[in-house]
Parts: structure tokens; C-alpha cells; sequence
């Protein structure tokens, strides 16, 4: 069997930002005692006066960052996504939104990838909570390829942008050629019977099931969407209207999130496809427990929207 | 090309350069003597009255108190250039409590860095000049504040910013006495300590009045000095209301110190209306009818 290869989304961040500094950009790299957690040592290794650490502060890491970018850096927070989008959210509002300051804001370990440390650790509302901030981008990287052209993008684009990061290896879905487009969904797969919506760490997900539908027969055509903000209404709607039936998977609470973004799209342009959104439900706290088991108790690994797509398609596996 | 002009050309073209330092030294573009600034703060005042009452809102109590601190800032302390915002050399200046921002405005307006006219727009429906700060409205806003509590923290990042990049400016930072209730200010006082941010100056106007009641009633500040002192500060105390005084503190202040530094500028708020001064009413309040004559004929 074929080995399927992998890398972290930070690692590819860290590179991202090295190879950015030796390219000439300005740019600090802000911390809350998670350097760890945001494994940025190589960076902190080369340059050690660009890392700045707070310490266990998340509102002061991003009024730093702020104050940083207005004294002509790009400024880069990475530290755990419930800790930036909810501890820090006013600063993140003010400092960096409203204020349209150059930071760019890596949130860690997003979803519910701290599995067992449960829901204060989880970041199942992070889109959600960005999507009703002004003046940031919303980015949700789904491999190793598409988030490193996802940070060559934030970087150079002037303005406050967000990435929902992860904390494990994802395998690759793209080849080495491909750039990731700010308002442009991204057909992994295209298909007939049913379009099926993801959101970055689940596209491996999505996508693996597909295949298996391919095996039975069904043509579904997964639209990855790494670019939340801007946002692709003609592509959510080209797909949708294509197929006719619609499911959206994500790592997230169904309110706000992907789902949230499909059926506002379809609805506006009086698609009339039915939309069925996997994801945490509205009004719930995320389940605790190993990420595997949240996953498949959610639905949103492969089985899970195998099955879903299944139902919605009317058949029984 | 007129002042104003470049002004608003300045912000358009948002021109940060940002990897250029300049060799040429800032300095205050004024220079005032203190006979000057007191004059200059009366101007300032009944600019205050007038746009506040103008506006039928406004910060009345606040914008007063912090006058005499914002004339000597603008006209003999910070080191800028009056027809560059922007530039990367100037001294940053962060109103923290963005509530005084009318204070503020009228400072700018006296100091001909914002059109005198544009007054008359304060609070309007998607004005130049809203209820607090915004940077891509008014020339010399460095951060959108008004929710409490978020200057200092940007502070430290822009002082942060020139010890990296080499740059000698300095940043001041004027935060509200109740403001200070806010831990997140902590924090940030936490980090400048830590960072030997010996270019940051903080500035606490100390009028003890906060919305509803004296700051010690509400929730207590004191020993105020002694929490500077213990987060790592170089503590001054001074009088907020004398430019003089205010003034001499800032220039006594040792910028190699190797320690961030606040001044606890002692002030009344309300200063120089009798009927406004050191009333929490006023806080949130404007003078409507005689009570505009009154006041400006006070402040004559």
C-alpha cells in the first residue's frame, strides 16, 4: 500500500515565515508562551529578535502585534485558536480589525483538535467569531500545499488576515503546482449527483469519501473552501446548482461556519437545493474525548459523510 | 500644497517607508513656553464647550480634565512634523481613553493639524470626527480606541517596534484613572517592564472620577504609585492641570533608563468651568443654553 505522505500545517507556517524574512519582509513573529505549541523553534533559532513572547497574555499578544505592525512590521500571532478568537476577541476586534492593522493571525490547533482537553480548549465558533468581525480575511488551509500558498498570500497582502491552523500531519490533496486563490472554492473532485462542501481539516475527509462513492458508483463533486473570506458565492452556487443537493462538512459548530456561508449563498440566490451541514450542532458544546472518536461521533469523518451523503442521495450503503 | 490638503493626502497614500530611518531630527513644531500652552489649553476649552454643545453630545467632563496634558503634548512635547501623520519618526501619541476624543479633536484643531470647520461634524452621521478615535478618519490617530483598556498594549508594541527597528521615537500613552479597572492593562504594564520599554511613557489622568462615582468608591486604585512601581515603572507624579509642571516631569524623565515610565498627572475633571468641575454628572454631559456663555465666559 501506498504511503501516504504528510506534514504539519505548522511546520509548513514556520518555513513560510523564514522564507519571508530572507526575502526581505519585516516581520515579528508574537507569541503567548506558545512556542510550543506553535513550533516555531527553527524560526526563533534564525531569528531570534524577530520572536517576541508575552508570556500567558492573550490580549496583550494582540495589541503588541497591533502596535508592532503600526511601527512598520508584519506582525504574525500564533498561539491556541480559543485563546486568540475568544480571550483576546476585543483586541482582535479593535486592535486588529477595526483599526486594520497588518497582523496576521494563526489560529492554532482550531476544531476540536485538542480533543480530550475539551471545550475550553476547543475552537469550534473561531469562523463564526471572524465572520462577524470587519475588515479581516478568513483562511482555512486543507494540506501542506495549500497552506503554504495561503501564507505566502497573508504575508504579502497589507491587512488583517486569519488562518485556522492545525495541529496534526495532513496528507497531501494537491500537487506541488497549485495556488491557493482569496475568493475561489477549489474542486478536488468533479461530479453530478451531489456536491459535497468542506473546510480545511476535514477535506481530507471529504475528499476520501468521495472516492469511496466513486467505488459506488456515485459521482460527487467535493468542493474545498480554503477561502472563507472573501468568500466564492458563483462557485458555491455553480456547484450547488450542478448537482442539486448539497452537504457541508466541518470541524465546527454549524452556525457561522461553512454551512452557515453555503445556505446564506444559495438562499440569496434563490438556489433551491437543500442543504444538509455536518458539523457540531447549533447550541452544543463539542463532545471530549480522542479526535478520531469526536470526529465519527459528529459524522464528519469519512464513514460519517459517506453515510450522510448516502442519505441525502436517498440510498442505503 | 495647503496643509490640510497634504494632510488628507498623506492618509491616502498611507506611505509607512517603512524600512527608512530618517536622519533628520524631529522635533516639536511649536516649541511653546508655558505662557503659551495655557493659552493655547483656554483656546482648546472653549473649542470644547462649543463643538460639545454643538454636537448635543460629548465626553464634557473627560475632554476638560485631560486639556492641559493634550496642550503640552501637541505644542512643546511630542516630536512630530505637522504635514507628515505618518511619519515613521514621529512620536506616537495614544489616547487610550478614547471617550476624551473631543479634547482630542479640539487640540488637532488648534494646533492646525485638523480643519477648524470639521468641528461643527463632530458625532454627525458617518463624520471625520466620531465618538472615539479612528485612525482612517482623523490625521495623528494611531489606534481605533473607546472600548477600555487597549492602549497600553499597542503602546508597548509600537515602543517595542522602534527599539527593534533602530527608530528614537517615543510613544505616550493617556490612559483614564478608571480605565485603569481593566486588567488587561496589567498585562501590558507586565510586558513593558519586561522589555525595558524605557521609550514608553504612560500617563494616568488622575481626576479620581470615573462614569458613576469616585474611582475609590467604585472600585479602589490606590496605592496607585506603588502598583506602577511594582509592575516595574519609573512612577512620577505631577499636576495634570499645570503645563509647567507637566512639562518639567516629562523632561526629568531618564529615557535610558531601562524602564518604562508613567506619570500620575494629578487633574481635575471638568477644569476651568466651575459648574462642570469634578462632578461625575458631567461626565457624559454638555452645557446647553446660558449654560454655554456662562461657561466660555469662564474659561475668557
Amino acid at each position: 500500500m501506498e504511503q501516504v505522505r504528510k506534514q504539519d500545517l505548522r511546520e509548513v507556517m514556520v518555513q513560510a515565515l523564514i522564507r519571508a524574512v530572507d526575502e526581505g519582509r519585516n516581520l515579528v513573529v508574537v507569541v503567548s508562551d506558545s512556542a510550543s505549541t506553535s513550533q516555531i523553534g527553527p524560526f526563533q533559532s534564525r531569528f531570534p529578535e524577530r520572536l517576541v513572547n508575552v508570556g500567558i497574555a492573550e490580549q496583550n499578544l494582540m495589541g503588541v502585534a497591533a502596535g508592532l505592525s503600526l511601527g512598520g512590521y508584519t506582525a504574525v500571532t500564533a498561539n491556541a485558536a480559543p485563546f486568540a478568537t475568544s480571550r483576546a476577541n476585543e483586541q482582535l476586534k479593535n486592535d486588529i480589525c477595526y483599526s486594520r492593522t497588518n497582523v496576521k493571525v494563526m489560529g492554532l490547533n482550531a476544531g476540536v483538535a485538542y480533543g480530550p482537553l475539551a471545550s475550553t480548549h476547543h475552537a469550534i465558533d473561531d469562523v463564526s467569531i471572524l465572520r462577524g468581525l470587519g475588515n479581516i480575511l478568513i483562511f482555512a488551509p486543507s494540506d501542506p500545499v495549500e497552506a503554504d500558498s495561503i501564507f505566502r498570500y497573508s504575508i504579502d497582502y497589507d491587512g488583517p488576515v486569519y488562518v485556522r491552523m492545525d495541529s496534526v500531519t495532513f496528507p497531501f490533496l494537491h500537487a506541488p503546482s497549485y495556488h491557493f486563490q482569496p475568493g475561489k472554492v477549489d474542486i478536488l473532485r468533479e461530479g453530478e449527483d451531489l456536491a459535497i462542501f468542506s473546510m480545511g481539516s476535514v477535506t481530507w475527509e471529504a475528499s476520501s469519501a468521495g472516492e469511496e462513492l466513486g467505488r459506488l458508483g456515485i459521482r460527487a463533486e467535493i468542493v474545498n473552501v480554503p477561502s472563507i473570506r472573501p468568500a466564492d458565492p458563483e462557485g458555491i452556487f455553480r456547484s450547488a446548482l450542478k448537482t442539486g443537493r448539497v452537504l457541508t462538512v466541518e470541524e465546527h459548530s454549524v452556525h457561522g461556519g461553512l454551512g452557515s456561508l453555503v445556505s446564506e449563498v444559495l438562499a440569496e440566490r434563490g438556489a433551491g437545493v437543500r442543504v444538509s451541514r455536518l458539523g457540531i450542532p447549533e447550541g452544543e458544546f463539542s463532545k471530549a474525548g480522542p479526535r478520531s472518536a469526536i470526529r465519527a461521533y459528529y459524522g464528519i469523518d469519512k464513514d460519517g459523510i459517506l453515510r450522510k451523503a448516502l442519505e441525502v442521495l436517498g440510498r442505503t450503503a | 500644497m495647503p496643509l490640510t490638503l497634504s494632510i488628507i493626502y498623506d492618509i491616502l497614500s498611507f506611505d509607512m517607508k517603512a524600512n527608512e530611518i530618517s536622519k533628520v531630527a524631529r522635533e516639536n513644531p511649536f516649541d511653546a513656553s508655558a505662557d503659551e500652552i495655557r493659552n493655547r489649553a483656554k483656546e482648546i476649552r472653549k473649542k470644547i464647550v462649543w463643538m460639545n454643545s454643538h454636537a448635543g453630545q460629548g465626553h464634557t467632563g473627560a475632554d476638560l480634565s485631560e486639556t492641559d496634558i493634550l496642550a503640552a503634548l501637541f505644542f512643546s512635547v511630542l516630536k512630530y512634523r505637522r504635514d507628515s501623520p505618518q511619519d515613521p519618526d514621529r512620536d506616537r501619541f495614544i489616547l487610550s481613553k478614547g471617550h476624551g476624543v473631543g479634547g482630542l479633536y479640539c487640540t488637532l484643531a488648534e494646533a492646525g493639524l485638523l480643519e477648524e470647520s470639521l468641528l461643527q461634524t463632530y458625532l454627525q452621521f458617518d463624520s471625520r470626527l466620531p465618538g472615539h478615535p479612528v485612525r482612517q478618519k482623523t490625521p495623528f490617530i494611531e489606534v481605533n480606541t473607546g472600548a477600555l483598556g487597549h492602549g497600553l498594549s499597542v503602546g508597548v508594541g509600537l515602543a517595542l517596534s522602534a527599539k527593534k527597528s533602530g527608530r528614537d521615537f517615543r510613544v505616550f500613552v493617556l490612559l483614564g484613572d478608571g480605565e485603569l479597572q481593566e486588567g488587561s492593562n496589567w498585562e501590558a504594564a507586565m510586558s513593558a517592564a519586561h522589555f525595558k520599554l524605557d521609550n514608553l511613557v504612560a500617563i494616568v489622568d488622575r481626576n479620581t472620577l470615573q462614569l458613576a462615582d469616585r474611582t475609590e468608591t467604585i472600585m479602589a486604585l490606590e496605592p496607585l504609585d506603588r502598583k506602577w512601581d511594582s509592575f516595574g515603572f519609573d512612577v512620577k507624579e505631577a499636576d495634570g492641570n499645570d503645563p509647567a509642571a507637566f512639562i518639567d516631569t516629562v523632561g526629568s524623565l531618564d529615557p535610558a533608563c531601562g524602564k518604562p515610565h508613567v506619570i500620575i498627572a494629578h487633574t481635575i475633571k471638568g477644569k476651568g468651568v466651575s459648574f462642570i468641575e469634578d462632578r461625575a454628572a458631567w461626565h457624559h454631559k454638555i452645557p446647553v443654553g446660558d449654560q454655554v456663555r456662562e461657561a466660555i465666559e469662564e474659561l475668557e
